[in-house]
């Protein structure tokens, strides 16, 4: 006869299971698999990676001199380029110590390869390939903010997005005396503590207030989607979504605090 | 001998679903490999649900993705075996219940639509180790 297991017993080792996992939702386990991984992303990469270098070996030679001729003279237009930047941003300069605002300064940039990424339709979590990286550390890609690196070992980094419900971000308006909070859910952002009488209109851009010290000021976060006044309350709900699009950019950018990377 | 197959190649399919996502839509290919082996044989629960809290932990960083509801499964699939008698019914009906939770936590429905067939097929080939694919 076989022996039955009573439900009581059943439902204390479920129980302890449950507390088990809940434990262990605390500690960074996730992130340190997807740190150990990352090198068998690269060589799952390696076949694609080699077909890119053969086709460029293979490529046409009269089309690389037209492309050569073509970067020439784009060079050239970026020079002239960069001189004028360099004009306006001592120009800038100036300006803000006339006018008494803060540089964006403190920050040491610099480029990541996207190896790899969340598979979830919104991508809320990104595996960078990248040296000198540390925790806290800011993504951004050429739209706006993306997120904050997570965990990191030499090499490569985890990235929590904006839209990880673990991440608030501090937002303001350019224009506007605002200063409200950015949270991710999941496939969209809330904007937090939003007085209903200075509520920004739907399509109004928020960009980060670099208050807390972590995120630099002026970088565009959140477009406002939905403006939706709650009776009795208040504070306004305020849906929005992200400016940048990650989910097929292959290069982002880092901003590291340079207290933090002098530490 | 068919643990370490389906456990190499839900390895395999995690790193895929890493590498090319935002590529190519691809399913979930380790849900779906490791709910075949559980549906295809109720035993095989010992190894598919540490494989499941491996998914949940590489792909979404927590442990409360589709542990919670594998960990019902093989349960549910004795109890029910027990009152009906194994059949179909009850496996396909836990089949779409293993893989809701990836509707809730972001997969697109085209995505958890792929899973959802990948399993299907996964789950005849072990049941029937002999066939060849054609």
């Amino acid at each position: 006869m076989p022996q039955r297991r009573s439900p009581l017993r059943i439902l204390s080792w479920l129980g302890l299971l449950l507390v088990l996992l809940v434990s262990i939702q605390q500690l960074p386990v996730g992130q340190q698999l997807n740190l150990g991984m990352a090198p068998l992303l690269t060589a799952l990469q390696a076949p694609g990676r080699w077909w890119q270098e053969a086709s460029l070996w293979l490529h046409e030679r009269s089309q690389l001199q037209t492309d050569y001729q073509q970067a020439t003279a784009r060079l050239e237009k970026q020079s002239v380029l960069t001189q004028e930047v360099r004009s306006l941003r001592e120009e800038n300069r100036q300006l803000r110590a006339l006018l008494d605002i803060q540089q964006i300064t403190g920050y040491h940039w610099h480029a990541a390869k996207v190896q790899g990424r969340s598979p979830d339709k919104m991508s809320r979590r990104l595996i960078l390939l990248v040296q000198n990286a540390a925790p806290d550390d800011v993504i951004v890609s050429s739209d706006g903010l993306v997120g904050l690196v997570d965990h990191s070992k030499p090499g490569s980094a985890v990235v929590r997005t904006i839209l990880d419900a673990a991440i608030a971000v501090p937002v303001t308006m350019p224009d506007r005396v605002l200063a409200v909070l950015v949270r991710g859910q999941g496939d969209r952002l809330m904007v937090d503590f939003v007085p209903i009488e200075n509520a920004p209109k739907p399509g109004s851009i928020l960009q980060t207030s670099g208050a807390g010290g972590i995120f630099p000021a002026g970088i565009p976060v959140a477009r406002i989607t939905k403006v939706e006044p709650i009776p009795g309350q208040v504070f306004a709900k305020v849906d929005a979504e992200p400016v940048a699009h990650w989910q097929r950019e292959s290069w982002l950018a880092i901003a590291s605090a340079t207290e933090r990377s002098a530490q | 001998m068919t643990a370490p197959y389906i456990l190499l190649l839900s390895l395999l399919g995690l790193m895929f679903n890493l590498a090319l996502a935002g590529l190519v839509i691809q399913p979930d290919w380790a849900a779906a490999l490791l709910l075949a082996a559980m549906l295809a044989q109720r035993g095989n629960w010992v190894w598919a649900l540490p494989g499941f809290w491996a998914h949940d932990l590489v792909l979404h960083w927590s442990s409360l993705v589709c542990l919670p509801v594998a960990v019902l499964i093989p349960f549910f699939l004795a109890k029910a075996d027990e009152r009906l008698g194994p059949g179909l019914p009850q496996r396909i009906l836990l089949m779409f219940a293993g893989l809701f939770p990836l509707l809730w936590f972001g997969w697109s429905f085209s995505q958890w639509l792929l899973t959802l067939m990948v399993c299907t097929c996964a789950w005849y080939f072990i049941v029937h180790p002999d066939v060849k694919p054609a």
